[in-house]
């Protein structure tokens, strides 16, 4: 038993139109089907009508090829051997040149990477380095700063006819202190203060001297720092050799021309 | 298995094993044992010399990178490249407009055949040749041509039947008594 059971006198009739590619739509769907199930006795039959149909297609006239042809296809299969006539391969220099291009643009794209990696990575260290100059800048420019009124501050204290004069905290500060260096000759003072509260916002201290007629004189508002310290640089001391008195007090921002406000250091 | 084994056969089985390892010689000897046979049907399918010749330089082409495909028990190798043959042509065919598909006229290309010397093979492609045309002429006139169209144009039973003007049944009757005919009488 070699034929499926469904193989039929219809498939005999289908056969020969099947191996001559004449079947379409609904036939050739039904003979598919049929030859999927892998049918023997079809499989026996095709054959058979292919060599008919072989047959056919050599009962044509011959017609000799073009010397150009034959040339073309034998050339290719023998000049150039199995595998290269395959694939048609380039010739050997061209494929040398292809690989080295493709090396190059391969190290080429390689260096593109690895020179905007390096680019990126000088531009951030750039932008570190400039942050960190603009610091030192700073650092700097606050250090001549700090240098510049060290340099005065010693230079008024040390200078001959200087004269420390030490004040004391009271009312709310009862713990600052402070001490005030006038220079006689240069009618210049510096005071600093420490261990002053921060005040709120609309005051501010306002530094005082008493002349010698007992009348305060105003020399400077100021604010402390963190630290509750500061330093106040007064140009021109009128009288300096009369003063009694050095104080400071609270008082509205902007400074008043007579104190008004509580005494926190005083001489 | 090849139903009508023969000497040409057996000559050409050896030749094709050569092609699949790669023997050049080999394919020019079945280049010109096959080339005439495969030009004719290119170019009586196509109706262009030049595109007869470009079809049958992609078809020995096929030949020299598919030869170790080639199963001995499906077809003889002839049969085989002539199928091959077949199938590139009518893709060809089909891709083109039916309107131009006979610009050169068959009677006009009768100088291009040319007479071939008739060696051992060569005689027995004669009379192979003879014996189809032999079998095909027994059949009716409409029975060959609906078998030529299909075989040589590529059509089905409807397009036959639509290029004819001819109802469909009669078209697919013509074609299985022609083919069997043309079988009982190869076979025979």
């Amino acid at each position: 038993m070699d034929a499926p059971r469904d193989h039929s006198a219809r498939h005999d009739e289908l056969l020969p139109a099947y191996a001559l590619g004449a079947l379409d739509g609904d036939e050739l769907r039904e003979m598919e089907e049929h030859l999927a199930t892998g049918c023997a006795a079809c499989r026996r039959q095709i054959p058979l009508w292919q060599g008919d149909l072989e047959e056919l297609a050599a009962s044509v006239e011959p017609v000799e090829p073009s010397a150009v042809t034959r040339q073309r296809i034998l050339k290719l299969a023998g000049k150039n051997g199995k595998e290269t006539a395959r694939v048609q391969a380039p010739p050997r220099w061209l494929a040398l040149a292809a690989a080295l291009l493709l090396t190059v643009a391969v190290w080429a794209v390689w260096q593109q990477a690895r020179l905007r990696t390096e680019a990126e990575s000088l531009r951030a260290e750039r932008a570190r380095l400039v942050e960190q100059v603009t610091a030192l800048d700073r650092r700097l420019a606050q250090a001549q700063g700090d240098n510049e009124r060290l340099a005065e501050t010693l230079s008024l204290i040390t200078a001959p006819g200087a004269k420390a004069i030490q004040l004391a905290g009271l009312g709310s500060s009862p713990g600052a202190v402070g001490h005030t260096f006038i220079n006689y000759s240069q009618k210049k003072a510096i005071v600093y203060a420490f261990g002053l509260a921060a005040l709120p916002a609309g005051k501010t201290y306002e530094l005082w001297w008493i002349d010698a007629g007992g009348h305060p004189v105003p020399a400077g508002t100021f604010d402390v720092d963190e630290n509750g310290s500061a330093r106040v640089l007064v140009d021109k001391v009128e009288g300096a050799e009369g003063i009694k008195v050095w104080a400071v007090t609270t008082e509205p921002a902007g400074g008043v021309p007579q104190p008004t406000g509580e005494t926190v250091l005083k001489s | 298995m090849d139903p009508r084994p023969t000497h040409e056969t057996d000559l050409m089985s050896d030749l094709m094993k050569r092609i699949g390892a790669g023997d050049s010689d080999a394919l020019a000897e079945v280049f010109d044992a096959c080339s005439p046979l495969v030009l004719g049907l290119l170019f009586r399918i196509l109706g262009r010399r030049s595109e007869a010749e470009e079809i049958l330089q992609e078809v020995f082409l096929q030949v020299w990178i598919q030869a170790e495909r080639y199963d001995p028990e499906r077809a003889s190798p002839r049969g085989w490249i002539l199928m091959l043959a077949r199938s590139r042509a009518l893709d060809r065919l089909r891709r083109r407009e039916s309107s131009r598909r006979r610009e050169e006229e068959v009677a006009g290309q009768a100088g291009l055949l040319a007479v071939h010397p008739l060696g051992t093979e060569r005689l027995e492609a004669v009379e192979r040749r003879s014996r189809i045309t032999s079998a095909l002429s027994l059949l009716s006139a409409d029975q060959r041509h609906c078998i030529e169209l299909a075989f040589f144009e590529g059509l089905t039973h409807t397009q036959i039947a639509e290029r004819l003007q001819a109802p469909l049944g009669t078209v697919k009757s013509r074609i299985l008594l022609g083919m069997n005919k043309l079988r009982q009488t190869l076979s025979a």
